[in-house]
This record gives structure tokens, C-alpha cells and sequence, in this order.
């Protein structure tokens, strides 16, 4: 049976990372940051996953993406929860004006 | 049953047991009603002083299994690789129980009088203390990342504490962002780590690294070598290195100043510990450590960029508050300088490293602590001007100001010149001339900006009209900076015996 090369699955993960970090550098909606990194952060479970493929004597990937996958809920929630405090006292939702804090 | 593993993870269990305690307890408590909100009727009291026993308790677990020796408690290696307990972990175990322990006191005094007297700051907290200790124990990537959040998760909660300032929040928001675009780059590197060698663990890297260089001579996968990276740069985030430290005097500027305490003094210590200890163990083979193709140079043009840079900003700031922030990321360039120094010099620039962060704890909680000790009553002291002819008005509290300030500028008999003495030592006998000249200068440079703190309070008079900052009465902070400064002195007083005790600590390089 022949399967799609690993290299695929690599390719696509390195080019959502590169995505969602080039989101998070150049969009100002907060949502959309939050967004990017979350991308940014299913890229790495995509590479997790797809390298246990080539070392298959343990399951070491697998399971450091189950704890990627908690961990990231646990940081969206506080996530959404900074910027809905955010949001509350500023009344914006655009990272470039949270320019309070200046040298 | 054998409880040995216990014994030997008891500073985690301890810390984790009495968070989740007084976690429980902050719940059941009559004081967090919204209609509660006199003064005297607020939960820090009893919780600040709760979380800074627990943590105590867990310094001195941490200090008695290291009396005890790590290596007699037959079962203190069944949790690697995950969590590795050897004297590196207990050590940084007890500093950053300290440092959490002292933060606790800080916001026992701070959160009353500034109106903030909710009493989550103290489970919070703890929790982040306890992934600090995670992190510096950690010795596998999964392990290192779980440390990490649980930590940052606390801290950028901590930052946000005051929800209805737009400063606070704002700092929050910043920190959140770029915690976690850092930690999202240390993942995929760790990921990227993972393919090209097949182990999470660190040990295992090591080994895989050791025998592929070993085969095919000594190049370096690509992909491993961008795994290198992108966890270098994640961490040096943490640490907030420049170029990545953007965040930090923002993120310290608008906090709590207890919960800024809290991320100069624990977060950094606990990044520095993982730091050194993923560099030693996991990229510390000489295909790694060559300074032609290895993570040495990277690191030391950071400690170059990181002190000339914070001290050049540092000098220009307005706020006391921010000029510390920057001070403490000029801080950690010269830790950076000591674990460039470790490739050479191993064990003694470890030591170095070590003694700097206690010191540095030490010193800038009194520091953070004496600057809110000066404000009260919701008029917090921030400005150059709000401290001027403290030394006049309030000699007590513009005298310990000026302790802990000349500490971290590096004047003798203080910890902070020994500590900046041994990384130097260490980094001679490394040969880093380059380093060490840029280090000197920029303490010089430092002093200035420290000292005109002193300039302020000591030999100017507030502008007539002004409002006066003035400083509280809080048994709190004030028994942290008494706790704080005896540590400032002892370290200034005796360091042979420290650094001889420290030494033990050092991780083996195999």
C-alpha cells in the first residue's frame, strides 16, 4: 500500500506555521492574533504527528499533541479572557491602539 | 510502599498541595463578597501569608533533600525523564520559592492599600510558581512546555490583576500575545528537535545528536539546526533577551508591581534554569558548541545586544518602575554572558549563574518592594519626581531603597558585586575578553541611572505644590525587605561559602 511521503504532511505544517506567524506580525485585530497562534500551534501537532510516523518504536509525538491540544484550550481561554478585559476598558479590538505603554 | 519518589518530588507536592489548600480556602472565605470592601476586611492578610509559608515550606524541603543528598532517596530518579530531582532542580526549587514566597509578602501590603484586595492573586500565584519549579526540573521537552504554561498561564493573569486599568490590561494583553507567539515558536522547534532525532527527552537528544555527528562527521541535519534555534529564541523570550524583549517593559511597567516582582524575579530565574540546562544537556555537544557552526556565537551577540541596549534605554527612562524593568533585562544579558561561558569554563560559570540569579532575587524584590513601600493609598510612587527628598522625609524607607539599587548596581560589600565578580571570573577564564570589557562598561553605564534614584530622593526637593508620595506602613513588605536584605548581605558577606555550595549544583556536562 502506498501512503502519502511524510514530506507532504511536513510542507503543509511548515507553511501554516509560516502563515500563522506571518499573521501574527502584520494583522492588527486581536481575534485574528489569537488565531494566527493557535495556527501556528496546530502546524506543530501536524509535525508532531506526521514525524511519529518515522519513528514509530514510541508514541512520544502522539501524545505531546494531545498535550499541546489541552494546553492551547487552556491558553485560548485566558487568552479571550485578556482581551475581553481589553476590550471592556479600551473599547478596541486593534492591537495599535494599546499604546498606552510607551518609553 | 516505597516512598522515596515522594520524598523526593516533596517541594512540588508541598507547593501544589497548599495551592490547591488555600485555593479552597480563598472560596469558602467571607471576604470575597462585592459589598465587603473596607480596608481592613480585604483576604490578603490571611492568604498572603498562607502562600508565603507554603512556599517557605517548599524552600525548605528543596534545602533539606539537598542536605540530605538527592542521590541517597533510592527513588528520586523514577520520575525522569521527565522530571529530573538532582541538586540543579532543588536549587532553583528554593530560589524560586523565595522569590515566590517574597512576591506574596509584597502583594500582602500592596493589594490592600491599592484597592485590588481580591484574593486569586495568591492561588495564581502559587500555581506559577509551581510551573516555574516544573520548568526547572523539567527534563523533557513535553515536561519543559507543561512547566512553561502553567506558569505563563498564572503570570499573564497576574499582569491583567487590576481589570479595570487600561495600563494593566494592556500590559496583560502584551504579555499574553507574545508568551505565546514564543512559546508556539519553541514548540515547533521542539517538534522540528523531535523529527531529526526521534527523542523528546533531553538526554536522548544528546545522545542522538552524538552518534549522527559521530556517522556523518560533524554536519548537522538543517532541520535539526532550525530546531536549535527556534527553541533558543523561545527561551531567550522568556528570559527576554534583546531582540525579543519588546514585551517586557511593558508588560512589567503596567502590572501589579507584586506581580512584576514576581516575573522579573521567578519567570526569569526559572527560563535561565531551563536555558542552561537544555543547552548543557541537550545541545551540549561539541557539534553544537563549536563556535564556527554551534549556538555559542548566537548567544553571545544576545548578550552583547541585551546589555548594551537595556542600559542605553534604561538611562533615558522617566518612570522608576520601567527603568527597572529595563535594569532587570540588562540583568539578564550578564547572566547570558556566564552561559557562554559554560561551553569552557563549565562548572564554575554554572555556579556563577547560579549565584547571580539568587542575588539578582534578592535584590530586585527589594528594589520592586522599597518602590511600593514609597506609594500608598492608591498614589503609587513611579516617577524620578515622586521620590524626590524622600531621603528627608522618610529615611527608613529611601535607605533601604538605596540598599537594594546599590546591590544591583554591583558596589561591595552587596550581593550584587560578587555576583557580577564570578560571572566575570568565569567568563576570563572562558577567554571572552569581548564580552567581559562590554560587561564592565555597561555596569559602569548602569550606575548612572541607579544613582540618580539616589540623586532624587537624597539631594532634591520636590517641586512646591506637588502631590508627595508617600510611603505606607505595611508589616508585609516590610518584613520582605528586612527577609530580602539580610539575603543581600549575607550572599555580600560571606559568597566563598556560597559559591562553594552552589558549585554542587552544577548539571555534569557528559
Amino acid at each position: 500500500m502506498s501512503s502519502v511521503p511524510i514530506e507532504y504532511y511536513l510542507v503543509v505544517a511548515a507553511v501554516l506555521f509560516i502563515t500563522g506567524a506571518i499573521g501574527f506580525l502584520l494583522r492588527r485585530n486581536l481575534l485574528i492574533l489569537l488565531m494566527s497562534i493557535e495556527l501556528m500551534l496546530n502546524a506543530v501537532n501536524l509535525t508532531l504527528v506526521a514525524y511519529n510516523r518515522i519513528h514509530p518504536l514510541n508514541h512520544n509525538g502522539q501524545i505531546f499533541t494531545f498535550f499541546v491540544i489541552a494546553v492551547a484550550a487552556a491558553e485560548a481561554s485566558v487568552g479571550l479572557a485578556i482581551v475581553l478585559a481589553f476590550y471592556r476598558v479600551r473599547r478596541t479590538m486593534r492591537s495599535d491602539e494599546a499604546d498606552l505603554l510607551r518609553s | 510502599m516505597n516512598l522515596d519518589p515522594f520524598l523526593a518530588a516533596s517541594p512540588l507536592l508541598v507547593v501544589a498541595l497548599g495551592g490547591c489548600l488555600l485555593m479552597v480556602a480563598e472560596a469558602f472565605s467571607k471576604h470575597g463578597r462585592e459589598e465587603n470592601d473596607s480596608r481592613s476586611a480585604g483576604p490578603s492578610g490571611d492568604l498572603a501569608l498562607g502562600t508565603a509559608i507554603t512556599l517557605i515550606t517548599g524552600a525548605i524541603f528543596s534545602a533539606g533533600i539537598w542536605f540530605v543528598g538527592p542521590d541517597k532517596l533510592e527513588g528520586s530518579r523514577a520520575l525522569e525523564p521527565y522530571l529530573i530531582l538532582d541538586r540543579f532542580s532543588l536549587f532553583f526549587s528554593f530560589v524560586l520559592c523565595v522569590g515566590g514566597a517574597l512576591s506574596a509578602l509584597l502583594a500582602g501590603g500592596y493589594l490592600p492599600e491599592h484597592k485590588l484586595d481580591r484574593g486569586e492573586f495568591y492561588p495564581l500565584l502559587i500555581f506559577s510558581t509551581l510551573g516555574a519549579m516544573m520548568l526547572a526540573a523539567a527534563g523533557d521537552l513535553l515536561s519543559l512546555f507543561l512547566g512553561l504554561e502553567t506558569m505563563s498561564l498564572g503570570v499573564y493573569a497576574l499582569a491583567g490583576f487590576r481589570r479595570a486599568s487600561p495600563r494593566s490590561t494592556e500590559a496583560a494583553l502584551k504579555y499574553f500575545l507574545l508568551g505565546s507567539f514564543a512559546a508556539a515558536i519553541l514548540l515547533y522547534g521542539g517538534a522540528l528537535i523531535y523529527g531529526a532525532t526521534g527523542h523528546t527527552d533531553l538526554a536522548g537528544i544528546r545522545a542522538a545528536i552524538t552518534s549522527t555527528a559521530a556517522t556523518e562527521g560533524a554536519a548537522n541535519p538543517a532541520v535539526l539546526l532550525i530546531g536549535v534555534a527556534l527553541v533558543i529564541v523561545g527561551l531567550a523570550f522568556k528570559v527576554s533577551a534583546v531582540p525579543f524583549h519588546m514585551w517586557t517593559p511593558d508588560a512589567y511597567e503596567g502590572a501589579p508591581t507584586p506581580a512584576t516582582t514576581f516575573m522579573a524575579v521567578a519567570v526569569k530565574s526559572a527560563a535561565f534554569a531551563t536555558l542552561l540546562r537544555v543547552l548543557v544537556e541537550a545541545f551540549g555537544d561539541p557539534a553544537l558548541t563549536s563556535w564556527a557552526s554551534g549556538w555559542p556565537p548566537l548567544l553571545a551577540f544576545m548578550a552583547l545586544l541585551t546589555m548594551t541596549v537595556a542600559n542605553l534605554i534604561a538611562g533615558r527612562q522617566e518612570s522608576v518602575k520601567r527603568m527597572l524593568a529595563y535594569s532587570s533585562i540588562a540583568h539578564a544579558g550578564y547572566v547570558l554572558v556566564g552561559l557562554v561561558a559554560t561551553i569552557k569554563v563549565g562548572g564554575d560559570a554554572q555556579a556563577s549563574i547560579m549565584f547571580y540569579l539568587l542575588a539578582y532575587t534578592a535584590s530586585t524584590v527589594g528594589a520592586f518592594g522599597a518602590l511600593i513601600l514609597c506609594g500608598s493609598r492608591g498614589a503609587e510612587a513611579v516617577s524620578y519626581e515622586d521620590l524626590s527628598g524622600l531621603g528627608r522625609r522618610h529615611p527608613a524607607a529611601a535607605m533601604a531603597f538605596s540598599f537594594f539599587l546599590l546591590s544591583l548596581a554591583g558596589t561591595p560589600p552587596t550581593a550584587g558585586f560578587f555576583s557580577k565578580f564570578y560571572i566575570i571570573k568565569a567568563a576570563l577564564g572562558a577567554e571572552h575578553y569581548v564580552l567581559v570589557v562590554v560587561l564592565v562598561l555597561n555596569s559602569v553605564l548602569s550606575a548612572y541611572y541607579y544613582l540618580r534614584v539616589l540623586v532624587f530622593m537624597y539631594m532634591r526637593e520636590p517641586a512646591p505644590g506637588a502631590p508627595l508620595a508617600r510611603p505606607m506602613r505595611s508589616g508585609y513588605v516590610t518584613t520582605a525587605l528586612v527577609l530580602s536584605a539580610v539575603l543581600v548581605l549575607v550572599l555580600g558577606v560571606f559568597p566563598s561559602t556560597y559559591l562553594e555550595i552552589v558549585a554542587q549544583a552544577a548539571l555534569a556536562s557528559r
